[in-house]
């Protein structure tokens, strides 16, 4: 019997499958069409493709876009708000800000409950948890009872301050499971017990919302699962870059609000850290959108502003990624002031790029790749043929319009899409105080290893890593995390205000609660951990930064000067002078999950094997003859200098003049800029 | 007072179009970066909820870029203080050196907006200027939060300061910087957010020296010329495309105090020609007795930003302004001198500007118009903290969002953050608890707020608490719209008067109005204010009943006014299970009768009116929005010359559109 891992990433469009043999090493990718309706179907298709039973397979990891669906079209259960009185908009009123400042015609999306399923109770919590005003239980059990009329599936309940103190919510909690036995109800001060009400509704409602879509799915896909011979655990893919369990899915759904973003900046991390690098940024570019990550001295940046709609944000701790709409269908259009510009609009899958032949006459990014010969005319292995002739035409348009040949304007539409792309990286890395040229680049998605190395150019990066499948990379990462919550609660007191014991005794109640978690997911002792952090911030700001804490706190300052020198990295300045104020705490619980070791290979056989063609590509204002590779028959520690042109299944890689490739032992490309 | 004298440029880019597309972004992306370094920095929690703006500037003071979240308020004004430190310093600016400036009548907005600017050397020679902007929690004046509706002069709202050196050939000056903190509240703070700022444009130009490196300086430099001629022509090409003529409106100020009844006009003619706007604001009224006044910056910039709203994709720079021209009579309410009080120019002459504007372009490109939306009002409590043993100042300085106006084809935004700045964030009541003695009974959406009309305005917010702890404490109140209430426009109605509560519902309870300062508050004492629904859009006897029912469920509307304001009639089955019925007979016949005499009803004696509000037959509502009367509701009497204003404004926006 063999022993499989296996990955499945359910996208919008595809559902990718990855799968390792641990006993041969060997690894199997495929793709299947996704089936929105019915998302299990999907998944059910992609283990048949890949041959598997359920005994054959060791664990199976996943990553879906359910959640994300389901918020963005409304098709949620009917759930009702109970709030404190007089606070039942707060998740209407928002902040009242808007994504876009300008336009008066672009909307915040609508709140995920409507007034008329938002109810309040009388009750009243201080600031510092005294109870002003008690629960009357009479009249929550007159609500539950109208709420029981009114059909309702799921239940949120968010109190004032109830991050202090949250005993009242727990009552409501108590009558509303009497009342309401089968229904769903999630109380904040469970879900997120920190301060500021908006966010904190916003994330209690969306778990509310999420609670028995994500269970749903979740126990019919373990059922079929194990109508397939599967018996494990489930591990489902969470925002915040680690998996849980279906028993925790229930509690936690709201981080399933985007379980598979994550996936990508994963698989780039240990792709990056295969590769030797400590400092990565991913860039997984896409058909539409790109999105960004970042890897700093091993870990990747995460970070508690996120939502999946502006206005309704999602409070726990997320993987940072950048998204931009900068994709290989993006368009290239000239506008009123005579500019060049290059997205955010995208000719999408319909009509697709103009070379698609499927209607499509506006000048894309792939377009512009295939009339400078970058991409050839045969993909997926010539299962999907390009028409130049279309692409030279839709290029032609810009090139008119700029007084060009359709060769130059074809170099200008990528330039300025690398350009767009090098800015947000700039976002994500530059602004936030890091080097570029500290960082390996990992170039991933089905149009990354086209842009990758020109990329890298422009920031000054020396290295390029393309994965092996950059087109399932998600699918991978879904394999390669481990089981991974974060309990966290608000704390604001001076830090000199505070001694080790308190601190310690707070730390331990978080400590407790999280390893209470792993005991439930069935997590060994032996593979369990605990990371403490602690938020802090100068006395008057508003904003705070995470210090990595040991396990026993022996002395405060050793804090203090880690929030100094993190300070000092992110912003450029400290302020030795200024009280440091304590604004909350997490503890980060990690159960291990064995990772999939893959295998090194050695060399066999020699680059003229995988020769595949000569042609003409566009480099630097000439045509230059360039040689065309099979990915998969180039032997490992192969090098050999740009240009050229490497095709495999799922992506093309180009190595401009002026850069060096090199296959290490694991078949990743490394490009070189010289 | 008019703008950058307007030279036509009709020259070629010269930069290939991906140099210039890369340096375009990439300088959206500097001054970006500069926000996000100061946001993240910051002490002021005014700066924290996002009320700030950074630019990049030309050696000339020119603004090359301002940044994609940059809140309108500031659009147009930031060259003006770029200017003024060149004006004042000119040979005598050195690598190494930082100015400070906060002056309204060099082009600032109000003292609270105090801005740094980083100028930027290369090979010896000016090349840049970094400018950072951030309204700091507090500047110094008789009140807490810097805003005194008593002062008539500027002498006593802050600390003025005109172009300053803070950091000498890179020596930091802490004898000036601190002649300019210890004047104001909390100064460790306040150098907190200077340190900010000054690091903030100092990543502005790490960036600019990057980009120079690259690309090389003279590169650079044609870039900063070409990005406002590329905005220049942009501007220019979209211009030529609209209708010729000339449009005029006016939009007022609920009075002056001294003055009594009567609104202060604020009159906005543009004319359109060729390819430019021109702005004349010519027949405004005189500056007035309060500190509503807006000295000549933040009235460019109330223009600027009122004709940005319907370019949104335009990027924001000294190009734009070549191509709007503004003239702002001398003595002014849009054009004060100093010493004239202007800190409160945000909830007057700004917005009325800016709503006008609106206004104005609604007719030219009504597949973008917006009737008019909530004022600004900003409710400041200070006084001491005595919840602890120590009694410590507190200040519970708050801003509501209100309801947008109405559009061609859809309702207003509920609950969005004001025309001043829709970037600017409310706060949320479990911080505010936290550091003050106040604690917040309600913060919920006001049924009927918005302002009828085909298209409803966006709903309006109520928020209000009681003072628990507290010594010594006093509220001031910087609002607008009590008077010249939020109007709808192309036959839609207003919404409902601004204005400040003292303990509702309870003896002694009091109007307070829209301005006041230092009202002394003790244990105990509740308030509440409302921020205005937006205006409606279009004939309210024409909306979808439909439409009504749905806000009759979600109680955005009640059913008494669905059928006052709507001629829909509703009948609820169960409230519980959202179960109501839509009687059509009734509602033709509700709807004929309006109809036939809403044009009379706008003819109502005003004396007859108010005795009808003071016997309980009609509310608030029904006085503006059926009868266009406006009342003073500290005395419940009607005022004339207001009434008579307004409805003439009335008969043009609604009463010509219902046919």
């Amino acid at each position: 019997m063999t022993q499989s891992r296996l990955a499945i990433d359910v996208g919008g469009t595809f559902t990718d499958v990855f799968v390792f043999n641990e006993e041969t090493g060997e690894v199997f990718v495929t793709k299947t069409s996704s089936t929105p309706s019915n998302p299990e179907q999907g998944i059910l298709n992609g283990v048949e493709k890949a041959g598997l039973n359920g005994k054959d397979i060791k664990i199976f990891s996943h990553g879906t876009t359910v959640g994300t669906n389901a918020l963005i079209e409304r098709k949620l259960p009917k759930t009702a708000l109970i709030t404190t009185k007089g606070f039942r908009d707060v998740i209407e009123i928002r902040r009242g800000t808007k994504e876009d400042i300008w336009d008066t015609y672009k909307d915040t999306a609508r709140p995920y409950i409507q007034r008329r399923d938002r109810f309040e109770v009388t009750e009243r919590i201080d600031y510092e948890g005294n109870i002003l005003q008690a629960i009357d239980e009479e009249e929550v059990r007159l609500l539950a009872k109208k709420l029981k009329r009114r059909g309702t599936e799921s239940i949120a309940v968010c109190f004032l301050n109830a991050y202090v103190n949250g005993e009242n919510e727990a009552s409501v909690k108590k009558i509303l499971k009497e009342e309401l036995p089968d229904v769903y109800v999630c109380i904040s001060s469970e879900v997120l017990p920190e301060i500021f009400e908006h966010e904190r509704m916003s994330t209690t409602i969306i778990n509310a919302v999420l609670g028995p879509i994500m269970s749903n799915y979740i126990s019919k896909l373990s059922y079929e699962m194990q109508n397939k011979g599967y018996e494990e655990e489930i591990l489902v893919l969470h925002s915040g870059g680690g998996v849980m369990t279906s028993s925790t899915v229930p509690r936690y759904a709201a981080r399933l609000a985007s379980s598979g973003i994550a996936a990508g900046a994963i698989a780039s991390k240990h792709i990056a850290k295969l590769c030797g690098f400590d400092n990565a940024i991913g860039l997984d570019m896409g058909g539409t959108s790109t999105d960004i990550s970042l890897m700093y001295k091993g870990d990747i940046r995460i970070t508690k502003d996120w939502s999946i709609e502006y206005g309704y944000p999602i409070g726990f701790p997320s993987i940072e990624i950048l998204t931009i709409g900068a994709g290989g269908g993006s368009l290239a259009w000239k506008d009123e002031g005579g500019s060049l510009r290059n997205g955010p609009q995208s000719a999408g899958a319909v009509p697709g790029p103009a070379c698609y032949g499927r209607g499509g006459t506006e000048p894309t990014n792939s377009d512009a790749n295939l009339v400078l010969g970058r991409l050839g005319v045969d993909l997926l292995d010539g299962m999907m043929q390009l028409n130049k002739d279309a692409a030279n035409d839709a290029v032609k348009k810009i090139a008119d319009a700029f007084d060009q040949s359709v060769e130059e304007a074809a170099s200008a539409i990528i330039e300025v899409a690398n350009a767009n792309m090098s800015d947000a990286v700039r976002l994500i890395s530059v602004r936030r105080g890091y080097d570029p040229r500290d960082f390996a680049l990992v170039a991933f998605g089905g149009a990354g290893p086209l842009h990758g190395a020109y990329l890298a150019k422009d920031l000054n990066i020396p290295k390029v890593i393309i994965p092996t499948h950059p087109g399932v990379a998600a699918a991978m990462g879904c394999l390669l995390v481990d089981v991974r919550h974060d309990i966290s609660k608000t704390y604001v007191k001076k830090l000199d205000e505070v001694n080790v014991e308190e601190l310690t005794n707070q730390f331990s109640e978080l400590r407790e609660e999280a390893r209470a978690l792993l005991v439930e997911e069935g997590i060994a002792e032996n593979s369990s951990s605990l990371t403490n952090f602690i938020d802090l911030r100068y006395k008057g700001q508003w904003r705070s930064l995470a210090v990595l804490v040991s396990d026993q706190i022996t002395s405060l300052d050793a804090i203090l000067e880690a929030f100094h020198q993190e300070h000092e990295r992110e912003f450029a300045f400290s302020d030795q002078g200024q009280a440091v104020e304590i604004f909350g705490l997490r503890v980060t619980a990690i159960g291990t999950v064995p990772k999939p070791n893959f295998p090194q290979y050695a060399p066999e056989g020699s680059l003229e094997d995988a020769f595949k063609e000569t042609r003409p590509v566009y480099f630097e204002g000439k045509y230059i003859e360039t040689n065309v590779y099979h990915r998969d028959k180039i032997p490992v520690h192969t090098q050999f200098e740009g240009p050229a042109i490497i095709d495999q299944l799922d992506t093309t890689t180009v190595i401009p003049p002026g850069f060096t490739a090199e296959v290490d032992a694991y078949k990743n490309i490394i490009i070189t800029v010289n | 007072m008019s703008t950058t004298k307007l030279e036509m440029n009709d020259k070629v880019q010269n930069l290939d179009p991906v140099t210039f597309e890369v340096l375009k972004n990439g300088f959206v992306n500097l001054v970006d970066q500069m926000a996000e370094q100061m946001l993240r920095t910051c002490y002021s929690f005014v700066i924290y909820n996002r009320d700030f703006s950074c630019a990049l500037c030309d050696a000339q003071g020119n603004t090359v870029m301002q940044g994609t979240q940059d809140i309108s308020v500031h659009v147009g004004t930031l060259h003006l203080t770029a200017k003024a430190v060149l004006e004042d310093f000119a040979d005598d600016i050195h690598p190494g050196d930082v100015f400070l400036v906060n002056d309204p009548y060099r082009g600032g907005t109000h003292f609270s907006d105090v801005r740094v600017i980083l100028p930027v050397f290369h090979d010896d020679k000016l090349i840049a200027m970094m400018q950072t902007n951030g309204h700091w929690a507090d500047v110094g004046g008789s009140n807490p939060g810097s805003f005194d509706i008593t002062a008539k002069e500027h002498y006593g709202e802050g600390l003025r300061i005109p172009p300053v050196r803070i950091y000498s050939k890179g020596q930091y000056l802490t004898d000036v910087v601190k002649i300019i903190v210890m004047n104001m509240r909390i100064p460790e703070e306040r150098i907190g957010d200077l340190r900010s700022q000054v690091e903030a444009a100092k990543v502005g130009e790490k960036q600019l020296k990057e980009m120079i490196e690259k690309y090389g300086i003279h590169t650079v430099l044609t870039a900063f010329e070409e990005v406002q001629n590329y905005v220049e022509r942009l501007m220019r090409a979209k211009i030529k495309a609209l209708p010729k003529g000339q449009w005029e409106t006016v939009d007022y100020i609920d009075m002056d105090p001294q003055l009594g009844d009567g609104l202060i006009p604020i009159r906005v003619k543009m004319t359109i020609t060729d390819d430019e706007i021109a702005y004349d604001l010519s027949d405004s009224h005189p500056y007035i007795s309060c500190f509503l006044n807006a000295g000549f910056g933040s009235a460019l910039s109330g223009t600027y930003a009122g004709t940005k709203t319907f370019f949104p994709d335009i990027p924001l720079n000294s190009g734009f302004y070549r191509v709007v021209k503004i003239f702002l009579p001398e003595n002014s309410v849009v054009n004060a001198p100093s010493p004239v009080a202007v800190s409160g120019y945000c909830s007057g002459a700004f917005e009325k500007i800016m709503n006008a504007c609106f206004e104005l372009w609604s007719s030219i490109m009504p597949e973008r118009a917006i009737a008019c939306s909530f004022n600004l009002e900003y409710l400041l409590i200070g006084g001491y903290d005595q919840r602890r043993d120590s009694s410590e100042y507190f200040m519970w300085y708050d801003w509501m969002a209100g309801g947008h106006g109405g559009r061609i084809d859809r309702d207003g935004a509920n609950t969005t953050s004001p025309v001043f700045g829709v970037g600017l964030s409310v706060q949320p009541c479990e911080g505010q608890e936290r550091l003050s003695p106040v604690v917040t009974t309600k913060h919920e959406i006001i049924i009927d707020s918005a302002g009828p009309g085909q298209y409803r305005g966006g709903c309006g917010v109520e928020k209000g608490g009681i003072l628990t702890d507290v010594n010594q404490t006093v509220m001031s109140y910087c609002c607008d719209r009590s008077r010249s209430i939020t109007w709808g426009i192309m036959g839609g109605l207003p919404s409902i008067a601004q204005g400040a509560i003292l303990n509702p519902n309870k003896e002694g309870e009091r109007f307070l109005g829209t301005i006041f300062s230092n009202i002394e508050l003790k244990k105990g004492d509740t308030f509440t204010r409302p921020s205005a629904g937006g205006g409606g859009l279009g004939d309210p006897i024409a909306r979808d009943v439909k439409a009504v029912l749905e806000d009759v469920i979600d109680e955005y509307v009640s059913i008494e006014r669905a059928k006052l304001d709507y001629g829909v009639i509703i009948h609820e089955i169960d409230r519980d299970l959202d179960a109501f019925e839509i009687d059509m007979a009734a509602t033709l016949k509700e709807r004929d009768y309006i109809r036939k005499n809403r044009h009379r009803w706008l003819g109502i004696d005003p004396i007859e009116v108010e005795q009808m509000y003071n016997k309980g037959e009609i509310n608030q509502m029904d006085v503006v929005r059926r009868y266009g009367v406006i009342m003073d509701y500290q005395t419940n009497k009607a005022l004339p010359i207001s009434t008579e204003q307004y409805r003439e404004a009335m008969k043009k926006r609604s009463l010509a559109y219902w046919g």
